[in-house]
């Protein structure tokens, strides 16, 4: 970490946050002293530019603050919730003696503790409508039973991985649960550093302070995906960065990819790269570098992991580092500040920091053996919820490319949208489309008439709120399915309906499929027996794309509000299908 | 450098360093509290390499308390 725990502290007096527009309320709730975790907090997310409000509850007071209903904590209404529970306030005397007791007892003790946490949780359920993240625990190296612990029969370290197992499925069915693992941040430190009985003495600190920054790193992994700061495409660069060596000066067979140390490096960096891919990570190339000698080892190098296919975007030229980044993101369609760099020279990184502050300029070494390690300690490709969107998203930058280049071979914008037989599937909202929709309400800049931002539970209680329609929409074409890429939320009221949010997916914008959806919306209405629909843009740096969308369609302006009356004649676009599912 | 030790102080509780001399004590620096305490121990014990023992940790009373901790652990 670059920053003690005291420079943190000294920070956090001084933020001037109050001009950030993201905020977040932060509740910490622990079993032990955490002092000095939420100045990291504020002063890590005023760094992403987000005004962080933390809660910090009383030392071991968790049981209190959830159990009940009036406590200060529910009052303050948190946006997130971190419980971070310690293995021995949690077992008290067994932590040392759980051997004086059968293994029947350490069973029932186990089944005891898990039922106290699922009340816990039951409560803030009631109670809240936002993100629990609970720490799981740690399994201690030591155990009294010495080297025979593994033959223990139902033994102290079983106890806890059990405890452990039983917090796993606890958040697989509960939504808005997460179980942070932090017996892996301590196989990641070392118990021996993380824990300093000195500290723990002194003032039941069980994390080290000289490791306090080092976790609430670990817990900006959920902060980032809840505001939207996490990132989604990683730049990279060829030469000594994804092999070794300069293909225009060492040829095609001169790099180093393969065989030797070095060499090695370069495919286990890749293999990173490709598994972050698989996840939906998207991947560019820029470098400066004669295109043909630099795409034949891209298609032909045998030990080449990344495949032109695994790329979103590919600039190979000698233009500017910077100016050819800015094409990249505009091609992908993302904000420069969704964009991880990776790049060895270090005059390319301060060109880019300087142009584009708000792309993530990795600072990497001359040795290539740390880059994997430095791409696995990046946490800002978190998400709280893979959608089959993600997951598919390579796939669909190559359908992406397909289209853009059957568009250059027709002629008239209205006969390539004609030949793309696009067909609009309307869904209404249900459990499996919850995350996608709330997704695309969080990230969602460009076509989107309010730009306001949900997350799942919200969606979740408009979707049981019969007030609110909330619909969202798939869009797929000759070259492929674009999946769910559209969303709207009506508010209905007795005679008029509002629309709360309007967006679409810049994977399908340009395509009229905005007006197949509204034309649905409308018909519906009418359908209903209402006489107007009103909705609002709110303009924001992002959203020109959908600022004359409603008057395009044939919305009057009425104060502040655009008016549809349904007496009007309802047109449907003709080059699109729209299917009600 | 024993002569750090002030710096130190002061940075951890943000003073100046002319604020802090081998008086200065919880009683003298406000924001001096147990916790804040730890995180000064922390501080020295990165900046001099060294690890205190918990009888020294509680038994500091002032800058100078620190000053004769550290040079037990030959810091001078």
């Amino acid at each position: 970490m670059e920053k003690t725990l005291s420079e943190y502290i000294s920070l956090s007096k001084n933020i001037d946050d109050l001009k950030f527009d993201k905020k977040l309320k932060i509740a910490i709730l622990s079993s032990f002293t955490l002092n000095g975790l939420s100045e990291i907090l504020r002063v890590n997310c005023s760094e992403l530019g987000i005004r962080c409000q933390p809660y910090m509850a009383g030392y071991n007071q968790y049981n209190q603050e959830f159990l009940d209903s009036q406590s200060e904590y529910y009052r303050f209404s948190p946006d997130v919730t971190f419980l971070i529970l310690d293995i021995r306030n949690f077992l008290g005397d067994n932590f040392h003696f759980s051997y004086n007791m059968s293994d029947d007892e350490r069973k029932s003790l186990v089944t005891e503790k898990i039922s106290n946490l699922e009340n816990i949780i039951k409560c803030f359920e009631k109670n809240l409508n936002s993100k629990l993240i609970i720490t799981n625990f740690n399994i201690p190296f030591y155990s009294p039973n010495g080297v025979i612990e593994t033959k223990s029969n139902f033994g102290f370290h079983e106890m806890i991985e059990e405890l452990n197992k039983s917090l796993r499925n606890i958040s697989k069915i509960h939504n808005s649960v997460y179980v942070y693992d932090f017996n892996q941040f301590i196989s990641k430190y070392g118990e021996k550093n993380i824990f300093d009985y000195r500290q723990f003495h002194v003032g039941d600190i069980q994390i080290a302070l000289n490791f306090m920054p080092h976790f609430a790193y670990e817990l900006m992994s959920y902060i980032k995906p809840i505001t939207g700061t996490n990132r989604k495409c990683i730049v990279l660069d060829l030469d000594n960065t994804l092999w070794g060596g300069i293909v225009g000066e060492d040829g095609f067979d001169g790099i180093e990819l393969g065989h030797s140390s070095n060499g090695k490096a370069f495919v286990d960096f890749q293999k990173e790269l490709l598994s972050l891919w698989n996840q939906g990570i998207i991947l560019a190339v820029n470098s400066k570098n004669n295109f043909d000698d630099a795409m034949k080892v891209i298609k032909e190098h045998p030990n080449m992991i990344l495949r032109e296919k695994n790329f979103a975007s590919i600039k190979i030229n000698w233009n500017d580092k910077a100016q050819n980044l800015k094409q990249i993101a505009d091609d992908i369609n993302i904000g420069l500040n969704s964009i991880v760099f990776f790049d060895d020279d270090k005059i390319n990184r301060e060109r880019i920091k300087q142009e584009f502050p708000e792309v993530m300029t990795i600072e990497i070494p001359d040795d290539p053996s740390q880059f994997s390690s430095i791409l696995r300690d990046l946490n800002d490709f978190n998400v709280l919820q893979r959608t089959e969107e993600d997951i598919k998203r390579g796939q669909m930058y190559v359908q992406q490319r397909e289209r853009k280049e059957f568009e250059k071979s027709i002629s008239s914008l209205d006969d390539f949208l004609e030949q793309l037989d696009i067909q609009v599937k309307i869904k209404k909202s249900n459990e499996f489309l919850i995350p996608r929709i709330s997704q695309l309400t969080l990230k969602t800049n460009q076509f989107n008439l309010t730009t306001k931002r949900y997350q799942e539970e919200d969606i979740r209680n408009f979707s049981n709120d019969n007030k609110f329609i909330v619909g969202c929409a798939q869009v797929l074409d000759k070259f492929g399915d674009n999946g769910i890429t559209g969303v709207y939320i009506i508010n209905k009221q007795d005679k008029l309906w509002s629309i709360d949010t309007f967006l679409l997916s810049c994977r399908v914008m340009g395509r009229g499929v905005e007006n197949g959806i509204l034309s649905q919306i409308l018909i519906d209405a009418k359908n209903n027996g209402i006489k107007e629909i009103q909705a609002n843009f709110i303009p924001t740096q992002k959203n020109k794309p959908a600022e004359n969308f409603l008057s395009d369609f044939g919305f009057k302006k009425e104060g502040n509000n655009w008016i549809y009356k349904l007496n009007n004649e309802i047109k449907l676009p003709k080059h699109l299908k729209v299917e009600i599912d | 450098m024993i002569d750090d030790v002030n710096g130190i102080v002061a940075k951890v509780f943000s003073l100046t360093e002319s604020e802090v001399s081998d008086q200065s004590s919880p009683e003298t620096i406000e924001t001096w509290d147990s916790f804040n305490g730890l995180v000064l121990v922390d501080e020295l014990e990165s900046h001099f390499k060294i690890k205190f023992t918990i009888s020294e940790i509680t038994d500091v009373k002032n800058v100078a308390d620190i000053k004769r901790h550290l040079k037990n652990h030959n810091v001078s």
